[in-house]
């Protein structure tokens, strides 16, 4: 009601509703595509600024300077920059060796040799596979009121780490992530990789019972990738045409159509023979059981109908007379009441086996002694993968928490069809409809797939279906629309981002947005040059190294990026001229310092400690929580562990609970766990400090750095403080610095020093 | 003026706020570092103003404000309505039938079927010069009635606990979204930066379903989250070194070493806004760990204060001491405190969630709760502070009409009631209706993006102009909706 009202005064607002150019088949106006990011990115002739400047990257920006009088800082000291690489890439500072080798590397092509070390790093995935997870809003818990655990999770978790450790071709990545199933070569990982599509909060009540929430599922599908993949604020248009962007609701709907026959199931991480042989095996034991639980149940009935009739005595009167009565003979009202107390009564076990008698017990207990022995020879679980296939949803089996809830008679019942397609024949989705208004109970036209029209070139195909017909290949066609070079896009989203995270601001600053309502680009050609760049994997390669030619590497994008003047400039670079012109740094005159990310803050004080535990992979850990916040804890789970190495891994690892976010990451501006992230934002604020200061966490670290020193540096103070300095900032101290901070660990302490260490501002940043 | 988004720096945040709703003075940015110094410099006061980079300095409102800050009392679980503040005689009248067939369409219930019509196992009374009726669940917050308007018409979108609490909460039944409180103090800002400008205290018995997205900021800056503390010991996580760890002179000396090393390190960025603003934080925290536990000192109070709260009874006590930290809160500059009645040990006793049996969970969450409420309306009102106070009592949802069972009732989001106290509301009044068995919302209907419009605008907020850039979209915490309730004011 409320929306109707809203839809009709808004009306006049959609600007392409109202406009005459629009197109017959798809709603999108013509003049649409005159939108930069709609068009192809074509690269334009690299600027010849003649100022000894060869990476094409530094001749788009300096063009830019000079046009906007801009002077730009120069290179930073090689310390500064060898933290700054380290943390960036790997988020890990390095250690006093790693920087002594740096030193001690003369050779012209030190710094190119340092990017490849560090790409070829194991904790190179830990760090960038991180920053996707933020895309793909991945945790390890549901959500929502019962907070389930989801105790596969990690798996795609790690997936998407060694991703970033091979160097999957994006274009690979997002196929596998979208449409892992449907591939022409599926394997575990692939399958794995569906994880993405699954990885937002759910009710986990079924889909088939409340449809409205298969519609939220829908549209978290959507948003996720629209922008996540796209840069485009699609779910705007679910009740309406997109008010800004050139998206009728129309196109909503295709992309609803194209994801409609999902389901969510497990798959097997083992050779199918042996599956099958574990199923089969397993449902034999049952089957031997089911006689013997049946017996249990004999022996228990008569029991159980006698307390059930107790039970009814603790309700009122009237509750009593109602179900003593027969079922005709009640009045509508007394019906009602005898139902709801027949069938919600439950006796407990617990309660039968307190009132048997001996004999009956003995019997029982001898049948349940033989059900408990059938339970030993069950083998023991295979590992599986949480992934999501084709489908019909309203067929899916009981899990945990489904119930019926609501209406029971909105349980469908008349249909027929199976969860999972087993043919014969091919699978065909369940019919997905146009929604008026968004609303699930306002059904339109019956939708075909498709994509987002005015990003669409040529004619692309909606369904390409795997040659066993097991699934609809819609999902398939949606992965190679995104991938197309065809695609305005998709390349310049995600260049956009690993921009981002080098140079702490994209091209295009909202990076899920680059629709009319985002900002433009500041350096729209560069942007253009790097995407095509990207998809090409052609040109000219910026460096030696063996993923020159390769398309869609960010690897190599990477390599091209830290070549860059730009990214070696210095950060602690004044210009009052500069900063008058451009106070925000946008034309990147300066290198702009970076506040660490919260899971490199954690990082980086275990680094220090020594304390680290570097192992990759694997399920999550559960660092102890404060007490009080265990209260919030109450449903789902934290399996707290014991603080100390077990635990000390890097914070990729930390369980991510959706109900209660880390501490010690919430606190560093952990950004919103349940929908894909845009940039993070970076806030300071007194409880930060109050972290740093007084956590027991942070102070036992402290202490460990302060032991790890002594033991390294002996008992002189000076070489204490001087490898402290290079432990926590990868550089000597100064000799203020370091009479300051001897004056300190003489009258206080040398953990009063390493402490302040880990406060300090330039620990925090990457310069 | 068109800037960064989605990561702001500081200084973006700054320029956006100067140009945007806040209008932050410019002066502040240009005269950063004096100011930062001042603070240092008056850092011993507890009342110190928010200033300079900090996101909680105060801002102008859009119009003149009826109250300064907020206290909601949120009782966990749903309480229901035609056992406490909607009377429904036809509920006797009818008892024992259906509800099927007297309304339109299906009665749909949370758990299993729906049960017939049940009368109140409570008696309901006048109170006040108004003539309210309450029942006799609620004897001393029916003495204040007068001060208090009752809005009977007030319906959600959702029978689930979780996502009815995130509406009520943030507007939307989906997680992700700013709370009421991010959305005040981010409006609004702090008239004190040595306390969190928003304080959640919850039920001892555990935290309300929905975890910390019941408080979360959502897509908005995390300084503006609420901050969790708790009604015993140090009322922050991590406000003090664990005992036996560091004293407080090692502290000292640290935070001495920390402001030389920082100073030093400053020098070769001059200017830098971030920095300088990360070097003040430390004082903040240095002050809130003062600061903080005298705030909730109620050892201070006298025992006339202390009983009015309840102090005095076990019943009574821990929901008496919430509701007195709530007012030395709100005293001492806080913007919003969120308090929760009831709290996830064990669902069926510890909240209002009343599925088992209405008569005895609602008796035990009313004499837990009445006293401290009706001496927290008292206390507010003989300081002067009910006036700048807006007090807002509510749960997730209202209860069926209908039997669970016989004695209990399910979840009913189609009507519930919420009343509102301070702020120069117009008490003595009932607003709106549900219908005649309290089912649904049936006279001037409200949703919950009206009851948000409306507690913006007794802060001097338009509803509409409170925005924030996400998504491509000037976000509000009312969507496109919502009206403020217009009788609510006198």
């Amino acid at each position: 009601m409320i929306r109707q009202t809203l839809v009709a005064s808004l009306l006049g607002v959609w600007g392409f509703a109202a406009t005459a150019a629009v197109t017959q088949d798809t709603g999108v106006p013509s003049a649409a595509r005159n939108y930069w990011a709609f068009k192809l990115p074509v690269q334009a002739p690299v600027p010849d600024v003649a100022v000894g400047l060869d990476n094409p990257i530094d001749r788009f920006l300096e063009r830019t300077r000079q046009t906007k009088g801009l002077d730009r800082a120069p290179r930073a000291p090689r310390l500064t920059l060898l933290r700054r690489a380290y943390l960036d890439l790997v988020g890990l500072p390095p250690s006093p060796a790693e920087a002594a080798a740096f030193l001690a590397d003369t050779s012209p092509d030190a710094w190119e040799k340092l990017i490849d070390t560090l790409l070829a790093s194991p904790h190179y995935g830990e760090r960038w596979g991180r920053h996707w997870l933020d895309v793909a809003r991945y945790a390890d818990s549901s959500g929502f009121e019962q907070d389930y655990d989801r105790p596969n999770a990690w798996r795609y978790r790690d997936y998407v780490i060694r991703a970033f450790n091979q160097d999957k071709p994006y274009d690979v990545f997002l196929k596998e992530q979208i449409a892992g199933d449907e591939l022409d070569t599926t394997t575990d990982e692939t399958f794995i990789a569906t994880g993405f599509l699954r990885a937002g909060p759910r009710v986990a009540f079924r889909e088939k019972d409340n449809p409205e929430r298969r519609y939220e599922y829908l549209d978290d599908l959507i948003a996720t990738t629209g922008r996540g993949v796209l840069g485009l604020t699609v779910q705007c248009a679910r009740c309406h045409n997109h008010k800004f962007d050139p998206i009728p609701q129309r196109d909503y709907y295709s992309l609803v159509a194209t994801f409609f026959g999902y389901v969510e199931t497990t798959h097997p991480l083992v050779p199918r023979a042996e599956a099958d042989a574990y199923e089969k095996k397993l449902r034999d034991i049952e089957a031997r059981q089911a006689p013997l639980k049946a017996e249990v149940k004999k022996i228990e009935a008569p029991y159980e109908a006698k307390l059930r009739q107790e039970s009814y005595k603790k309700f009122p009167e009237g509750v009593q007379r109602a179900i003593a009565k027969p079922e005709g003979e009640r009045t509508p009202g007394e019906q009602l009441l005898a139902q709801q107390v027949i069938e919600g009564a439950a006796v407990g076990r617990r309660e039968i086996d307190r009132i048997m008698t001996p004999d009956d017990a003995a019997r029982k207990k001898a049948v349940a002694d033989r059900i408990a022995a059938l339970d030993k020879e069950k083998p023991k679980p295979i590992p599986v993968a949480e992934i999501v296939t084709d489908g019909d949803y309203r067929f899916a089996p009981d899990g945990e928490g489904d119930e019926v809830i609501g209406c029971p008679k909105c349980r469908i019942t008349d249909a027929t069809g199976t969860f999972l397609h087993d043919g014969p024949g091919k699978y065909e989705a369940p019919p997905s409809y146009f929604l008026i208004r968004g609303d699930p109970n306002a059904k339109g036209s019956v939708m075909k797939p498709g994509f987002v029209t005015a990003a669409t070139y040529g004619n692309p195909p909606i369904e390409i279906p795997p040659a066993d017909g097991r699934t609809s290949g819609r999902r398939r066609a949606l992965a190679e629309w995104l991938v197309s070079p065809q695609n305005p896009l998709t390349a310049r989203v995600i260049v956009n981002r690993i921009w981002h995270h080098h140079f702490g601001r994209g091209i295009v600053a909202t990076l899920d947005n680059f629709g009319k309502m985002g900002d433009a680009p500041t350096h729209p050609e560069l942007l253009d040059y790097l995407a095509v760049e990207f998809m090409k994997g052609g040109g000219r390669g910026p460096q030696r190294g063996s993923r020159d030619g390769v398309p869609w590497s960010i690897k190599r994008m990477h390599r091209l990026i830290m070549t860059s003047e730009a990214y070696r400039m210095a950060s602690a670079f004044e210009n009052a001229a500069d900063r008058e012109k451009d106070p925000q740094n946008q034309y990147l005159w300066r290198f702009r310092a970076q506040r660490l990310d919260a899971e490199v803050v954690r990082d980086s004080i275990l680094a220090a400690s020594g304390g680290i535990n570097l192992t990759i992979g694997g399920p999550p850990v559960f660092p102890p929580l404060p007490k009080e916040l265990m209260t919030e804890a109450n449903h789902g789970i934290w399996k707290t562990q014991t603080d100390g190495p077990d635990v000390w891994r890097r914070s990729v690892y930390v369980y991510r609970k959706r109900g209660l976010a880390f501490p010690m990451f919430q606190v560093f501006d952990l950004p919103e766990q349940n929908v894909a992230s845009a940039a993070r934002y970076v806030s300071t604020v007194p409880t930060q400090a109050l972290t740093l200061l007084n956590d027991a966490f942070v102070l036992r670290h402290a202490q460990l750095f302060a032991e790890r020193v002594k033991s390294e540096a002996g008992d002189d103070p000076a070489r204490q403080i001087d490898l402290a300095y290079r432990i926590a900032l990868t550089r000597p101290p100064s000799q203020t610095e370091l009479a300051i901070a001897w004056d300190a660990t003489r009258t206080g302490s040398l953990v009063d020093f390493t402490h302040v260490l880990l406060n300090v501002n330039e620990f925090v940043y990457a310069r | 003026m068109k800037t960064c988004k989605t990561c702001w720096s500081r200084r973006d945040f700054l320029f956006r706020s100067g140009g945007g709703i806040s209008g932050l003075a410019l002066a502040h940015l240009l005269n950063q570092d004096k100011l930062l110094a001042d603070e240092i410099v008056n850092s011993a006061a507890c009342e110190a103003k928010a200033i300079g980079f900090n996101p909680y300095a105060p801002k102008p409102t859009h119009f003149k404000p009826r109250a300064t800050a907020v206290i909601s009392l949120f009782m966990s679980g749903g309480v229901s309505h035609v056992d406490t503040f909607d009377p429904k005689p036809a509920l006797t009248k009818y008892a024992g039938q259906p509800l099927d067939g007297k309304v339109a369409g299906d009665v749909i219930v949370r758990q299993g079927h729906p049960g017939p019509l049940m009368p109140s196992p409570f008696q309901f009374k006048k109170y006040g010069r108004s003539g309210i009726e309450v029942s006799d669940l609620f004897p001393n917050i029916g003495g204040h009635v007068d001060e208090i308007a009752f809005v009977r018409s007030v319906f959600g979108q959702s029978n689930d606990h979780v996502q009815a609490t995130y509406e009520m909460q943030t507007g939307q039944v989906r997680m992700g979204f700013p709370s009421l409180g991010s959305w005040v103090t981010y409006g609004l800002g702090s008239e004190n930066a040595s306390l969190p400008a928003y304080v959640v205290i919850q039920d001892g018995r555990g935290g309300p379903l929905g975890g910390v997205n019941d408080w979360s900021s959502g897509f908005i800056p995390a300084s503006y989250q609420g901050t969790l503390f708790r009604s015993t010991g140090d009322p922050i996580v991590d406000l003090k070194p664990p005992s036996g760890t560091v004293s407080e002179a090692q502290q000292r000396a640290r935070l001495d070493l920390l402001a030389k090393l920082n100073e030093l390190d400053m020098q070769q960025y001059p200017g830098n806004s971030d920095l300088a603003a990360r070097i003040s934080s430390y004082e903040l925290a240095y002050r809130m760990q003062s600061c903080a536990p005298d705030a909730l000192d109620i050892t201070k109070e006298s025992e006339a204060t202390r009983k009015l709260y309840g102090l005095d009874d076990k019943i009574t006590e821990p929901f008496g001491r919430q509701c007195l930290m709530a007012r030395r809160l709100v005293e001492h500059g806080v913007r919003f405190v969120q308090l929760f009645h009831g709290g996830m040990g064990n669902q069926n006793t510890d909240t209002w969630d009343a599925h088992g049996d209405v008569k005895a969970n609602h008796s035990q969450h009313a004499a837990e709760s009445d006293r401290p409420i009706a001496g927290l309306l008292t206390d507010l009102k003989s300081r002067g502070l009910l006036e700048s106070t807006l007090i807002i009592w509510h749960g997730e949802f209202g209860r069926m009409p209908i039997s669970q069972r016989g004695v209990g009732r399910d979840h009913n989001p189609g009507a519930m009631t919420v009343w509102m106290a301070g702020a120069g509301i117009k008490g003595g009044q009932a607003i709106g209706a549900s219908d005649e068995f309290g089912y649904k919302a049936e006279q001037q209907p409200t949703s919950y993006h009206d009851l948000h419009a409306t507690i913006l605008h007794l802060l001097g907020i338009d509803h509409k102009k409170l925005t924030y850039r996400f998504n491509g979209r000037d976000m509000r915490l009312t969507d496109v909706y919502g009206v403020p309730i217009p009788q609510i004011v006198a």
